[in-house]
């Protein structure tokens, strides 16, 4: 239906801060799900202990985690945008021309 | 909704993306104006409140995740307890369903917390800057001195603002008394810095900034809601037969003697919109519900002598004449499903026994033979208080005849929220056994209060057979 269109349409037409939003924030949403999953199984402190970080605190191993997910949620965000593109130069700037 | 959906889905994609240029809403006054004043200031009043509440010696809510348990008024929950939590976020989500199903999005409109805030952060905004009026003024004046003043005065207050709740936030999952007391003493750790600039960050950036775009673009609830909509759920729409053909005419003058509807096409309704849309173009998913348009248009339509509610709360089915079902199927459904989990719920915690054990058999031998001919197999018990209070416990353990249980069975000690491991064994004459694994169950009850704390896990039990 209509979302071929609009995958065309916001890679012409996304300003750049949407880009980036559209990638940060359903990573932002996953990672955070994930940090909660995680975390309830697993202490902190204890991997910790196993990782070799005994000074590692629980606070901190809770932003550590958080982080991590969300780069990991992040890239995967990101190369779903990527591999949306179009790899025929000539179909790209169909687009360009069409919206 | 369905309709209106097909009708904008063309023009939705070239909007959806188009360059946001900074909306100026109005302030508006009115019965839904002060209802939404209501609701932030209750939400507000509770966000900001309760961390400093306490209840029986500690803070009524504090997830506290340095200590990785939850205390929610008189119950405290342990990673364990997970699935508690994880259940009333399924309650939440099928509520919000059926009031959406129901009422729209009245979420959207008084409750979220993207709304609320961008509520307050606006009602700074006019403190400071003035009226929408003034603000665009400004925006496009001079670059002067009271320019950079009155934008350094305003962004300072968002600022504070955002800083406490960023500190608030954190006070849920660190005692917040004391995170006031290192605060004050400029003496916070690391990472409690790092999250109340996170957070207070965050909600300066869409309070202050982002406002509408949240609602548009990042907002997954805005983009699905419409599937919760039929034609009895409550919207906020314009009587276009009502009010067409639209047109500017004398205070006073009846609609029929000049050949125009009752809308007089003064725009306030476009100017107050939050999401800087025209309610009379139909229904639009951008719209959050916030009624503003109704309190404005209500406003005009009594200077002018006309009957109120040319934009109002209404239905589709009563757009075109036909009666609203308050209860339908699906409305049925969600109550259905909403009572059972909530029973379910209610039932899990009233049942819930503050105590775990996990009991691993050693891995090393199935069983050995002692001295004296008997089995014995070694259990490894892994017992988890999980009471607001210490408890001592007793065990006994049940199922073979004559089985002897060599450890502690008594005045087993474990602090609040402490974990212990008890190494047992347990030896049995072979005659006794009956086959190569046998079930036995281990009684663990507190020594306080065994009515109260007691807890049944069964085990096998290994060993040859004699024939």
């Amino acid at each position: 239906m209509s979302t071929l269109p609009a995958t065309q349409a916001d890679r012409n037409q996304l300003p750049l801060i949407q880009q980036i939003i559209s990638v940060m924030w359903p990573s932002f949403i996953t990672a955070s799900a994930a940090t909660i999953v995680f975390f309830t199984i697993f202490d902190p402190i204890e991997l910790g202990q196993i990782g070799g970080f005994p000074s590692l605190t629980r606070m901190g191993g809770y932003t550590i985690g958080f982080f991590c997910f969300w780069l990991l949620t992040s890239m995967s965000c990101a190369m779903t945008c990527y591999f949306r593109r179009p790899t025929n130069r000539q179909a790209r700037t169909n687009n360009t021309n069409e919206s | 909704m369905s309709d209106a959906a097909k009708q904008t889905d063309a023009t939705l994609d070239s909007e959806l993306y188009k360059k946001r240029e900074k909306l100026y809403p109005r302030e508006v006054h009115g019965i839904f104006a002060v209802l939404r004043m209501l609701a932030m200031v209750a939400l507000l009043g509770i966000y900001y409140g309760l961390p400093w509440v306490s209840w029986d010696g500690h803070q009524a809510i504090l997830f506290d995740l340095p200590a990785r348990k939850f205390h929610i008024f008189g119950l405290t929950l342990w990673p364990q307890d997970f699935f508690y939590l994880s259940m009333l976020l399924i309650i939440a989500a099928i509520a919000l369903f059926m009031f959406t199903a129901l009422a729209g999005r009245l979420w959207c409109g008084y409750a979220c917390p993207q709304t609320v805030w961008t509520e307050i952060y606006m009602w700074i905004e006019r403190k400071i800057e003035g009226t929408s009026k003034a603000q665009r003024k400004r925006d496009r004046g001079p670059r002067n001195a009271a320019y950079f003043g009155i934008k350094a005065a305003k962004h300072a207050a968002w600022l504070l603002f955002s800083l406490w709740t960023g500190f608030t936030f954190v006070g849920y999952f660190s005692p917040i008394h004391e995170l006031w007391t290192n605060v004050v003493t400029w003496n916070l750790g690391p990472w409690e810095t790092f999250w109340i600039f996170f957070y207070g960050f965050a909600t300066y950036g869409n309070a202050g900034f982002m406002r509408e775009q949240v609602c548009i673009y990042m907002c997954p609830y805005a983009r699905f809601q419409s599937a919760m909509f039929d034609h009895d759920t409550l919207i906020i729409s314009y009587d276009e037969k009502r009010g067409n053909p639209r047109g500017s005419r004398k205070r006073g003058t009846p609609s029929a003697d000049v050949g125009l509807g009752d809308c007089i096409d003064c725009g306030l309704c476009v100017q107050v919109c939050p999401v800087g849309i025209d309610i009379r173009d139909g229904l639009q998913y951008q719209c959050i519900g916030c009624a503003a348009c109704v309190d404005v248009c209500d406003d005009v339509m009594d200077k002018m002598g006309y009957p109120r509610g040319l934009v109002k709360y209404t239905t589709e089915n009563a757009l075109v004449g036909k009666p609203t079902h308050l209860f339908r199927p699906r409305i049925f459904v969600y109550i259905v499903i909403l009572t059972f989990v909530s029973a379910a719920l209610a039932y899990a915690l009233l049942t819930r026994v503050p105590l775990e054990v996990d009991i691993i058999r050693d891995r090393n031998a199935l069983y050995t033979e002692t001295d004296q001919g008997l089995v014995q197999n070694v259990y490894n018990l892994k017992i988890i208080n999980m009471d607001d209070k210490p408890q001592r416990y007793r065990l006994r353990v049940s199922g073979l005849e004559g089985l002897n249980v060599i450890g502690q069975t008594e005045g087993i000690e474990i602090g609040s929220g402490a974990v212990i491991d008890l190494p047992l064994r347990i030896e049995i004459d072979p005659i006794a056994l009956k086959a190569s694994s046998s079930e036995i169950m281990f009684h663990i009850e507190s020594e306080i209060e065994p009515e109260a704390l007691s807890i049944d896990e069964h085990a096998r039990f290994l060993g040859p057979v004699m024939r």
